[in-house]
């Protein structure tokens, strides 16, 4: 996978230098055998995962809050969110930090995998499928090598009142 | 004392301007078809609030406003009428006004819109199915003596039969001067005809029995004068129909002493107010020639009194040189009459200065201490007059003349910049708290510089942190000199005579609790006053002095900051709490223990009292004390006994960034239990803890069964369960009474930096925020009313 990975940001060097003023980046991680695609400028960082605090009676999903640099901040496992089978907390595992309407959320995911550009009109329209996430949440589809990409809308997903992450009248506002 | 009200109106301003942004906000989400009791209510106590401080300070146009706005909530609240968008439109457009006003008295000057404000509140009054009259009562107690005073124009000749004769004249303005503002309208102009108006909150009566001194009342013409403004009256009078100079006099002084004082305090008034800058400038041309000297002088006041607030400082007076400025300027006594002016200025602030005259009046200001003098040095009497309601719009004059002198010894920063200083130690505290853990396995003698190092980082930090946090510490006075001006006011509202005791005013607590703790002061002294103390006859009559005490108390007790107000009145009745909550369908056993049952009070819309008066009575207050007490992570605690009077406890932390907890461990999670709401721990018996019904536990602990929160259970931990007999028991005290939290171990007695869930998270019930451990990691702290109530539910 490293190896694919490497191949692939020499790829989306390339394309980002073709790249047109109007293409944004991606960034792309891999959940079970989907691989999907957020706004990077969501994104804030991405660490190991860490030792979490338990928040009482909530969702098994969410795996409790960690302390980042004085920070106090939620982790979801997405793995569970969408119950890809058997989750393991090891060296390995990654979570990416977002940065959502000015709150910080962590997630974890099987893996990341890359940072591409896309153009507006390289993202399709989604028809309705049984993708793991609700098409609610998705932007549309987009093809790299021959591999669908499906893009999330991952403020939408992480306000919504699905994954419980915000109170209803925040999730309201930003809807 | 009254002077310290002026500290306090920015604290008003911004107080105000929260509740009505949180009012807008709450209005802007209510659903008309579906109203949120909840939300109503908060709605109708942000409204409440408003009116609670408006009242206080005196700005009774907002109070006015507020109390129509806050019926007509309040029979939303109650159902009595059904929410309308109509009501959610004028609703706001009474926010609107009220922002506008709290505009116009932080900027110094009268909100100028009345049309609108009346219209807005005829239409709040119509919605709320009120006639005018009941809807308009009396406001606040110093708002009403204001609002109450008229104005009356008084006619009269001098030396005719029946009217005063001329040497009588200066004792006659100096008794009315004593009832209120008195303003000679036309000195000079017709040889023996006066017109004096007189504003003053006294009845007709006082203002005719004082006449009779001098005079055969009736001969004099005393009419009623709404409008204030005596111009056209002067004309429609005749006085000076032939006379058109003479009346052009007459009109200038009145319209400049008038506009100039009504608009005070600000230099503003004389260029901005439209009516008065035009009219003095003309004025002054052909008014100085047949009238001698008089609207000159007239016009230096003017001019004075404006330079002195354009300049809090009176240095720059040397260098500006204002025409017909005789008397003051290059006056070497200069510095002392512009600090005079200052002063007497602060004092009208004060409410005292209603009766002197203008600072700048000639002659009169170098010694303003002598008021009386003044009002007989008439010649700029016609400037002299002041009505009182400029007095209310004073504030900011003289906080920025008090700012301009405090500049010296202290700077004005931010309190966000004090805030992220404090959040800075804070992780400084815990970076040190990890460094300590992870060196203290390191040999103390191979690494002694290590070790001394880590100890004077702790020192160093420690010392830090004190003072950091010592920038928010501010004593306690700042909130109880208000209430002097409070309890007076309430008490002569009511007729009854109350005495305040202040005690440990020099309390330091954080500057945010300070702020916070006003309004529920406030609502305790005004209950107090209200509903604990008696009317004077009562108290007679049940042996007690006729004045009743009222005593505030603040100190420190154990990291707490302990506040009590404590009155000497009748006490709560046991027989009426019962009978209301029995009425409201709020449940409590017959034979509750009276804690219990004073703790009624604090129900939301719970009124013992049998009317509605404008300072309590409509149960909101106790409702708000207990919110915004416990939102401090304080506790409120009554006392009582008939007959003998009540004491209210509020118990506060130090601070609000810092909780002193205790660590408790239930299945390796580790929470944080506030040390403020602990009594004691013990490790039951066998046979000690009881199962009810199979679900519910309850231990038996000295007399009492107290219901026995399982932590482990409520929070879905796994883990093996210990046996309660296993596990420790810690005894709290919470909103729901006496409660026993089981935990499997007690941990260390310590500090933390309070961190909220919300801000990436939402809230969790039985948690009342998280902070971070000496480890790193995130430990939750415990809220313990949520905890006993999440149990109960469970049940």
């Amino acid at each position: 996978m490293k190896e694919a990975s490497n191949a692939m940001n020499d790829d989306a060097q390339e394309r980002a230098i073709g790249a047109s003023t109007d293409s944004r980046e991606y960034l792309t991680f891999t959940l079970g055998a989907e691989e999907y695609g957020i706004d990077i400028l969501h994104v804030q960082e991405i660490r190991g995962y860490d030792t979490v605090t338990k928040i009482a009676n909530s969702p098994d999903f969410i795996k409790g809050v960690i302390n980042m640099r004085g920070v106090i901040v939620p982790i979801i496992d997405m793995r569970l969110k969408f119950n890809l089978g058997e989750v393991e907390y090891n060296q390995f595992t990654v979570v990416i930090i977002l940065n959502i309407v000015e709150r910080v959320v962590g997630m974890v995911v099987d893996g990341v995998s890359d940072v591409i550009a896309l153009r507006a009109e390289q993202i399709r329209p989604a028809p309705e499928f049984g993708a793991i996430l609700d098409t609610a949440y998705i932007n549309g589809l987009a093809t790299l090598e021959e591999r669908m990409v499906i893009m999330v809308d991952i403020e939408k997903l992480m306000t919504s009142e699905e994954m419980g992450l915000v109170e209803r009248l925040r999730a309201d506002i930003s809807d | 004392m009254t002077i310290d009200m002026t500290r306090f109106y920015q604290v008003f301003f911004d107080e105000a301007s929260e509740h009505l942004a949180e009012m807008e906000s709450l209005l802007l989400e209510l659903d008309v078809e579906a109203p949120d009791a909840e939300m109503l209510n908060a709605i109708f106590r942000a409204a409440h609030s408003i009116k609670g401080g408006a009242g206080t300070f005196g700005f009774a146009d907002m109070a006015e406003l507020t109390h129509v706005l806050e019926t007509l909530l309040d029979r939303v609240r109650k159902q009595e009428t059904a929410l309308s968008t109509q009501i959610v439109d004028v609703s706001l457009q009474a926010g609107d006004l009220l922002r506008a006003q709290l505009e116009a008295h932080q900027e110094g000057r009268e909100f100028s819109d009345k049309e609108r404000l009346r219209e807005v509140c005829a239409v709040l009054e119509t919605l709320a199915g009120a006639p005018r009259q009941n809807a308009a009562p009396p406001v606040s107690p110093s708002a009403g003596a204001e609002r109450s005073s008229q104005t009356w124009t008084l006619r009269f000749r001098v030396g005719e039969p029946g009217h005063p004769r001329e040497e009588d004249l200066d004792s006659l303005l100096d008794a009315l001067g004593d009832l209120g503002a008195v303003e000679p309208l036309d000195e000079g102009a017709t040889p023996n005809a006066r017109c004096w108006r007189l504003t003053t909150s006294s009845e007709p009566e006082a203002i005719v029995n004082l006449l009779a001194f001098v005079c055969d009342p009736k001969q004099i013409d005393i009419s009623a004068d709404e409008s204030g403004a005596s111009a056209e009256e002067g004309e429609g009078y005749g006085f000076f129909a032939d006379a058109s100079g003479a009346v052009s006099v007459t009109v200038s002084e009145a319209d400049e002493g008038f506009g100039f004082f009504a608009g005070a305090p600000g230099a503003e008034a004389l260029s901005e107010t439209p009516e008065a800058a035009p009219a003095s400038e003309p004025a002054s041309e052909p008014a100085s020639e047949p009238a001698s000297e008089q609207p000159h002088i007239v016009q230096e006041p003017a001019q004075g009194y404006g330079f002195f607030i354009n300049a809090p400082g009176a240095d720059r007076a040397v260098d500006q040189d204002y025409p017909g400025y005789g008397l003051f300027g290059g006056s070497p006594g200069m510095d002392q009459v512009a600090a005079l002016a200052v002063e007497s200025r602060e004092e009208q602030a004060r409410g005292y200065g209603f009766f002197r005259t203008a600072p700048g009046v000639p002659g009169g200001a170098p010694e303003s201490e002598t008021p009386r003098q003044e009002t007989g040095a008439r010649p700029a009497s016609g400037a002299s007059a002041q009505p009182p309601r400029a007095s209310s719009a004073q504030p900011q004059a003289s906080s920025a003349s008090k700012r301009a002198t405090a500049g010296d010894t202290s700077i004005r920063v931010s309190v966000e910049k004090v805030d992220q200083l404090i959040n800075l130690v804070g992780e400084l505290v815990i970076t040190h708290a990890m460094l300590a853990q992870s060196t203290s396995t390191l040999d103390p003698v191979l690494n002694e510089r290590v070790h001394d190092g880590i100890a004077n980082l702790e020192r160093n930090s420690r010392d830090l942190q004190q003072a950091v946090m010592s920038i928010r510490m501010m004593p306690i006075s700042f909130v109880f000199n208000r209430f002097p001006r409070v309890v007076r006011d309430t008490a002569a509202a009511l007729g009854k005579k109350v005495n305040l005791r202040l005690v440990g005013e020099d309390t330091e607590l954080d500057k945010g609790l300070i702020e916070r703790l006003a309004d529920p002061l406030n609502h305790l002294v005004r209950n107090s006053i209200d509903h604990g103390v008696e009317m004077p006859e009562q108290r007679l009559a049940a042996g007690k002095s006729e004045t009743g005490d009222i005593t505030l108390a603040a100190s420190h007790r154990g990291g707490n900051v302990v506040v009590e107000v404590s009155d000497d009145g009748a006490g709560l009745s046991r027989e009426r709490l019962l009978k209301k909550a029995a009425e409201r369908g709020v449940p409590i056993a017959e034979n509750a223990p009276d804690k219990e049952v004073w703790q009624l009070i604090f129900a939301p819309g719970f009124s013992t009292a049998e009317r509605i008066t404008d300072i309590s009575g409509r149960g909101v207050g106790m409702d708000v004390v207990r919110r915004n007490i416990e939102a401090m992570n304080g506790r409120v605690e009554i006392d009582s006994e008939p007959g003998r009077g009540t004491r209210i406890t509020i118990r506060l932390p130090l601070t609000l960034a810092i909780l002193d907890g205790m660590s408790v461990q239930v299945d390796d999670e580790v929470f944080i239990l506030p040390l403020t709401v602990i009594r004691e721990s013990i490790r039951p018996q066998p046979g000690q803890c009881k199962t009810l019904a199979g679900k519910g536990h309850v231990v038996h602990v000295g007399d009492d069964y107290l219901p026995r929160v399982v932590l482990a259970e409520l929070f879905g931990l796994e883990g093996a369960r210990r046996a309660p007999e296993e596990s420790i028991l810690v005894i709290v005290d919470s909103n729901e009474g006496r409660a026993a939290l089981q935990v499997e171990e007690l941990g260390a007695q310590l500090q933390v930096v309070i961190k909220s869930l919300e801000t990436n998270y939402r809230k969790v019930e039985g948690i009342s925020g998280a902070t971070i451990m000496g480890d790193g990691r995130v430990a939750m702290i415990l809220d313990v009313d949520a905890l006993v109530r999440l149990s109960r539910r469970e049940h």
